[in-house]
């Protein structure tokens, strides 16, 4: 049975060790809550993914990127094999193997087939990989924008995958 | 990530986050949360495994119709039968 990783301590002891200055956590203490009416099966769903994944057609992501807000648009009909990872932050040997491990976008497919959902939106999505310290442009810039597109596509639902 | 979510929800889009690490999830403290126990990057489950990424995919789902109160982290009943630890900079495991 793993015991879950203290990833904040294993981080802070990582990075000082590579002489980094300490990382300030954003720690909220409460969290807003939108309440949906709309059924499962009425419902645009789209995805987000921060772990490195891009098109093979696109370039690479910068494994070690710092304050990266690069965000990628991925058709929602894209192959599972037409894509790439690169991100030092995980090990990604799986998610190379099956794409549906980090960024499960053949499974959302089957579920819209389904009906279990209403559709897959347009456009999937692949950025805001981690160490960002400038977190107020997300906040004012980055994210307002991101949840623009979002509403272009009509979207319900977003699930995140954040790694 | 976890930001982007408060702000989508602040503008009415629903959001559930798949996260592997707890202490981590806890502390931007999503919306809604599935903590999946697995290795980070494995979030719906292992490669080829369709059913398993298919359930988590599902609870995920319902954690937008189930939770009631914003900063809810729900534990995904799971248990990843190889061990994983910490693994800074792309090392792999094993």
């Amino acid at each position: 049975m793993n015991q879950p990783i203290k990833y904040v301590d294993e981080l802070n002891e990582y990075y000082g060790s590579l002489g980094h200055p300490p990382y300030q956590w954003t720690i909220n203490d409460s969290a807003p809550l939108y309440r949906l009416d709309r059924p499962l099966n009425e419902c645009t769903v789209s995805l987000l993914t921060s772990g490195g994944v891009s098109r093979t057609c696109e370039l690479p992501f910068d494994p070690d990127a710092r304050n990266d807000h690069r965000l990628d648009e991925v058709a929602n009909g894209t192959p599972e094999d037409d894509f790439q990872i690169h991100d030092s932050y995980y090990d990604h040997t799986d998610a190379d193997r099956d794409i549906n491990c980090i960024f499960p976008l053949q499974r959302l497919r089957e579920l819209a087939e389904d009906g279990e959902i209403g559709a897959l939106a347009n456009r999937l999505w692949s950025g805001f990989m981690g160490r960002i310290y400038n977190r107020s442009k997300v906040l004012e810039e980055s994210g307002p924008a991101f949840a623009e597109e979002l509403e272009r596509d009509g979207v319900d639902i977003l699930i995140a995958a954040p790694s | 990530m976890g930001l982007v979510c408060r702000l989508l929800e602040e503008r009415g889009i629903a959001t559930t986050y798949v996260a592997t690490g707890r202490d981590l999830a806890s502390l931007v403290n999503p919306p809604r949360c599935l903590f999946v126990n697995h290795p980070m990057g494995n979030n719906f489950g292992a490669p080829g495994d369709r059913s398993m990424q298919m359930e988590i995919l599902r609870t995920a789902l319902s954690l937008i119709y189930t939770v009631g109160e914003g900063g809810t982290m729900v534990e995904y009943p799971t248990n990843w039968e190889t061990p994983f630890r910490f693994l800074p900079a792309g090392r792999r495991a094993g």
